[in-house]
């Protein structure tokens, strides 16, 4: 079965460029518009990996990080952080929500895949061997 | 009575005695008598006392006129004040007493004319002492920051009147108190204090502090000096609070401005530069998608430039360096073009749109290319907020009575939530609710309320339902 990553941002053409690239590395993609959606996403369809936005409408992506961390049933999925805003998140607070890796926009599709390839594998995150079973 | 006249009666007396005693002797010596010699001895004694007194008198009268004289020289020197030589006829027996009396004079004279002109040069000193200290205090009290003066006590001995309204006291009555008695701030107190008992180790410093000031925190800058005397001694404190809360609130906009920009700047630099990445990595597999790939990365480079154009636009009119042409023209004709314009635009949304249009005689001055941007951002923003169907009108009406053009564009899209409604003109800012509906970079809005508002003096204003549509209106002066 393949791995199924959910994707999050609230712009449509990067929201279609990374499912596309996804996609066409065999992963299942979801997709959702806000914090808020990708959250109730995250609890229903129990996705594999997260990338998220860091600015999004409702939640900001990294709040939606810090809300799976605090549930059972999310704490373990591995997130990779989008952002726009530079490297303005403190290194703490990352590791408190669980981010495991960050790619400041613009971004290159090509690493973003290979990051999420190498979480997939087991490398790096404690939600890892989750991931690699399912 | 005097003993002048006393000598001169008796003088006098004797005289008369004298002669009669003569006069007695000498008549009976004519007629014969003898004279007895115990008389003769009485008249010539007579004669003798007579004579002596006569001498004392003509003497005493001179000394007493000398004394006189130098009596009424020293009452007028009294009554004039001015000190002089005392003056008698040489030879006289005062002259004794006035030689020294008048060396006595002159030291006196000397010492007097000496502390007259020290006192006349203090007096000048004071004067110009006193004119220095009004001049400083003038210096003082004109600075538009807080000044405070405060002595090696901690005493306030000088503050101006921005000081009395900041920390709420009154100069007068506080005036040689302790400030911690007169100063309601603790911090400033501690400061002060500590730059005086610090005060050889440093002349000045600058701490940033925050004052409530009518319940609305400031920042001042406060820069405390020690006030050093000649010998090297801190003879007290001047402090100087400086408010820089708007410093550093244009400090902090700036900081957000760049940081909003460069976050509006990378969102479609990263879709440009994905889209382009997959194009390379042979990605996009067929035709369709290739093509769809480079409509984007054109539409997302259209986006970029529309951006820039709006902050320079923005940045240039809140500088103030934009060219602003100003002439006769009329709202009618400008909201006309913009019709025309979006009329393509509006039937590929099945919108229907109305125009009110009052005669195009009605003139405003203002620059017609700036005015017709404006028009056009709103009946853009209404184009893409309301879904297929609805309705967009334009109007422009004459307010006669106010004397103002006043130009509405309604719609009958998304509207506006009242939380949202407040921040629509501000910089990036996007209604959330609505950021599905279109694209924009959130500073359309901006762009028109600095062009109204800013360079035209008018007012631009907004209503809203949400879920029913907005109306924007502006109104600008009309030239009669």
């Amino acid at each position: 079965m393949n791995k199924r990553v959910l994707v999050a941002d609230d712009e449509a053409y990067i929201l279609h460029v990374v499912s596309m690239k996804l996609k066409n590395a065999g992963f299942d993609v979801i997709t959702a518009v806000d914090g808020e959606e990708a959250l109730e996403l995250c609890t229903s369809e129990q996705p594999d990996l997260l990338i998220t936005d860091y600015q999004m409408p409702y939640m900001s992506g990294l709040e939606l990080c810090k809300q799976l961390r605090s549930r059972d049933e999310t704490r373990s999925i591995p997130a990779v952080m989008l952002t726009a805003r530079g490297f303005d998140i403190e290194p703490a607070e990352m590791m408190e929500a669980g981010i495991a890796a960050v790619f400041a926009k613009p971004f290159s599709p090509r690493e973003v895949l290979a990051a999420v390839c190498d979480l997939l594998n087991g490398q790096g995150v404690e939600g890892g061997e989750r991931a690699a079973s399912s | 009575m005097t003993t002048a006249k006393r000598l001169g009666l008796a003088t006098v007396v004797l005289t008369t005695c004298g002669a009669g005693a003569a006069y007695y002797a000498t008549m009976m010596a004519m007629k014969g008598y003898s004279v007895p010699s115990e008389s003769l001895n009485y008249l010539v004694f007579a004669l003798v006392a007579a004579l002596t007194l006569l001498i004392l008198m003509v003497f005493w009268r001179n000394v007493h006129r000398s004394v006189g004289k130098v009596r009424t020289q020293l009452e007028t020197m009294a009554k004039t004040e001015q000190i002089a030589l005392v003056m008698v006829d040489s030879g006289n027996e005062l002259s004794q007493i006035t030689r020294p009396l008048n060396e006595l004079l002159s030291i006196v004279r000397r010492q007097t004319e000496q502390l007259r002109s020290e006192c006349r040069e203090l007096q000048i000193q004071s004067r110009i002492a006193s004119a220095e200290k009004h001049h400083t205090e003038a210096i003082i009290f004109s600075i538009s920051d807080a000044v405070i003066v405060t002595n090696r006590f901690d005493e306030l001995i000088l503050a101006n009147e921005a000081a009395e309204k900041l920390l709420s006291f009154r100069l007068e009555a506080s005036l040689r108190k302790n400030i911690d008695r007169t100063l309601s701030d603790g911090t400033l107190v501690r400061l002060i204090r500590e730059t005086r008992s610090h005060g050889r180790s440093f002349t000045r410093k600058v701490v940033e502090h925050s004052i409530d000031q009518k319940g609305s925190p400031k920042t001042f800058s406060i820069t405390l000096s020690c006030v050093v005397t000649p010998n090297e001694e801190v003879s007290g404190v001047v402090a100087v609070l400086h408010d820089v809360t708007r410093e550093k609130e244009i400090a902090r906009m700036k900081t957000d401005f760049v940081s909003n920009v460069s976050h509006e700047l990378k969102t479609p630099l990263a879709s440009i530069k994905a889209y382009v990445e997959m194009l390379i990595d042979g990605e996009a597999e067929d035709e369709k998608t290739r093509s769809e790939f480079y409509e984007i990365i054109s539409a997302e480079t259209d986006r970029l430039h529309r951006l820039i154009e709006n902050i320079l636009n923005i940045s240039r009119i809140e500088s103030g360096v934009v060219k602003v042409v100003r002439e006769p023209c009329s709202l009618t004709a400008i909201a006309k073009q913009v019709l025309e314009v979006v009329a393509v635009q509006a039937r590929a949304k099945n919108l229907t749109l109305n125009e009110q249009l009052a005669p195009v005689y009605y003139q405003v001055e203002g620059d017609r290319d700036m005015l017709y941007q404006s028009i056009l951002n709103l009946v853009s923003n209404a184009i893409k907020y309301t879904p297929e169907g609805g309705t967009i009108s334009v109007s422009v009406t004459a307010d006669e009575r106010r004397q103002v053009a006043v130009c509405d564009v309604s719609d009958t899209g998304a509207g506006i939530p009242p939380e949202d409604l407040p921040h629509v003109f501000d910089k990036f800012y996007r209604v959330q609710a609505n950021k599905k509906l279109a694209k924009g970079t959130g500073l359309g809005l901006t762009l028109v309320k600095h062009i109204i508002e800013t360079v035209h003096d008018g007012k631009l204003s907004v209503t809203s339902e949400s879920g029913k549509g907005s109306t924007f209106s502006f109104e600008l002066p009309i030239l009669m």
